[in-house]
């Protein structure tokens, strides 16, 4: 397994909502992957909504942020299929199956044998067994595993996991831990948590905690 | 086109699975056209009336369930899944696709009883077939483009008819004039001028909007 060159670069980033100003400011960083980062800082920081500006879902008020692989810059729009993201806003169609969800998403990323990754999606997170269920039937923790085959469906060059082990038992958290380790070492994965467990995962880490705000670099 | 393919067929699933909207209007279309034949009969010799209620009858039993073509995803949380898939222009040409296809099959229905229970004239099938169809693109990108306006509000249904009535009343006035006028053998190259020419400007307006709409 070769890994993919990639980057990524935040300078001067910004973010409010309206008036409100999240702890996302002026906020600097630049990492080269292979490897793994966690955001930490406390409830309403803005760690989930550093993700979102990364995924290009959210427009950040002030500065800019830079998705590179293999060399190649990539605006937000062109950033789909090199990013993942699973966070708890994200729901499937609960009138479709684990797999049908899957197989819709890697039809529309264009992947070119969409039934068989989602079919490894699912193996890798221990969905297959319950694999044509109705999402409807899932319990809370099973949707979390689903979010997390759903990100990784297209093996991009970023992960994105927001708190990603919440609902989860220990044999998910494995699941978590085993996701990461594998992206940290194709690419890279940014893991939003303030789980002593998760962040133990990430070596480096975007701190958007004021009191503490220490951003180390690659 | 992939994605919109994609769109197009995972919209068409969900419809099949949870008949949300299409037995909805259909039961519309079958229940409004009986319930006018009861009250007034066969009614032959008023093509200004029955052009009129082919129309309504249309156009009603269609936007209850186009409408919540995006008010699903965003009700559903799935939104989200479909903005990290596909751009805003690819959800919303997939959808477009949908309710195009959806106003299909609900015509399919409705224009034979409409005919078979009104007593209406013979229809110059070209003629009639090419007012249809061009009222069909123009309700189907209307409702699409207002459907994808007021996702994100809170207030939506009640926007959908504010919004939509100034955007839908050109084309009902053109489709009930041309529909009239294919009946009463008069000249019915002007509404097809029209209504090309909305569909057009609707379709090119979508386009060039649907990328910017989402942002947050």
């Amino acid at each position: 397994m070769s890994a993919t060159r990639v980057r990524v670069e935040a300078k001067g980033l910004s973010h409010r909502y309206g008036h409100r100003r999240t702890h996302i400011h002026e906020l600097a960083f630049a990492f080269d992957g292979p490897g793994a980062v966690a955001v930490t800082g406390p409830n309403g920081s803005g760690k989930s909504t550093l993700l979102r500006i990364m995924a290009g879902l959210l427009r950040a008020s002030a500065g800019t942020f830079e998705l590179q692989v293999e060399g190649v810059s990539l605006k937000p729009g062109a950033r789909r299929l090199a990013l993942g993201l699973a966070t708890p806003e994200l729901s499937f169609y609960e009138e479709f199956s684990a797999t049908e969800n899957l197989v819709f998403a890697a039809q529309a990323h264009g992947l070119a044998a969409p039934a068989a990754a989602a079919a490894a999606a699912l193996e890798r997170v221990g969905l297959s067994p319950r694999a044509n269920d109705l999402v409807a039937a899932y319990s809370s923790g099973m949707k979390q595993r689903l979010r997390l085959a759903f990100a990784m469906l297209h093996e991009p060059a970023v992960l994105l996991l927001d708190e990603p082990g919440s609902h989860l038992d220990d044999a998910g958290r494995a699941v978590v831990r085993s996701v990461v380790e594998h992206q940290a070492s194709r690419g890279l994965v940014f893991i939003a948590t303030n789980d002593p467990l998760e962040r133990a995962l990430a070596p480096r880490e975007v701190s958007l905690d004021p009191a503490a705000r220490e951003v180390t670099h690659a | 086109m992939l994605k919109v393919w994609a769109i197009l067929m995972k919209e068409c699933r969900s419809e099949w699975r949870t008949r949300y909207g299409l037995n909805a209007a259909i039961l519309f279309a079958v229940t409004s056209l009986t319930a006018v034949t009861f009250a007034a009969g066969r009614i032959p010799d008023r093509p200004d009336i029955l052009a009129a209620l082919l129309w309504l009858t249309l156009l009603f039993a269609a936007l209850s369930s186009m409408s919540h073509a995006f008010v699903r995803e965003m009700e559903g949380r799935t939104m989200l899944l479909l903005r990290l898939v596909a751009s805003p222009t690819e959800i919303a040409v997939g959808k477009l696709c949908f309710n195009l296809l959806f106003l299909v099959v609900v015509e399919a229905v409705t224009i034979p009883l409409f005919l078979l229970l009104t007593g209406a004239p013979s229809v110059r099938w070209s003629a009639f077939l090419g007012i249809l169809g061009l009222g069909t693109v123009s309700l189907a990108a209307s409702s699409t483009l207002v459907g994808a306006v007021i996702a994100q509000t809170r207030s939506r249904g009640a926007l959908f008819a504010g919004v939509s009535l100034p955007l839908l009343l050109p084309v009902l006035a053109a489709g009930v004039a041309g529909t009239l006028a294919q009946w009463e053998g008069s000249e019915i190259a002007p509404y097809v001028k029209l209504l090309t020419a909305y569909a057009v400007a609707l379709l090119g307006m979508s386009l060039l909007l649907y990328d910017h709409l989402w942002e947050d």
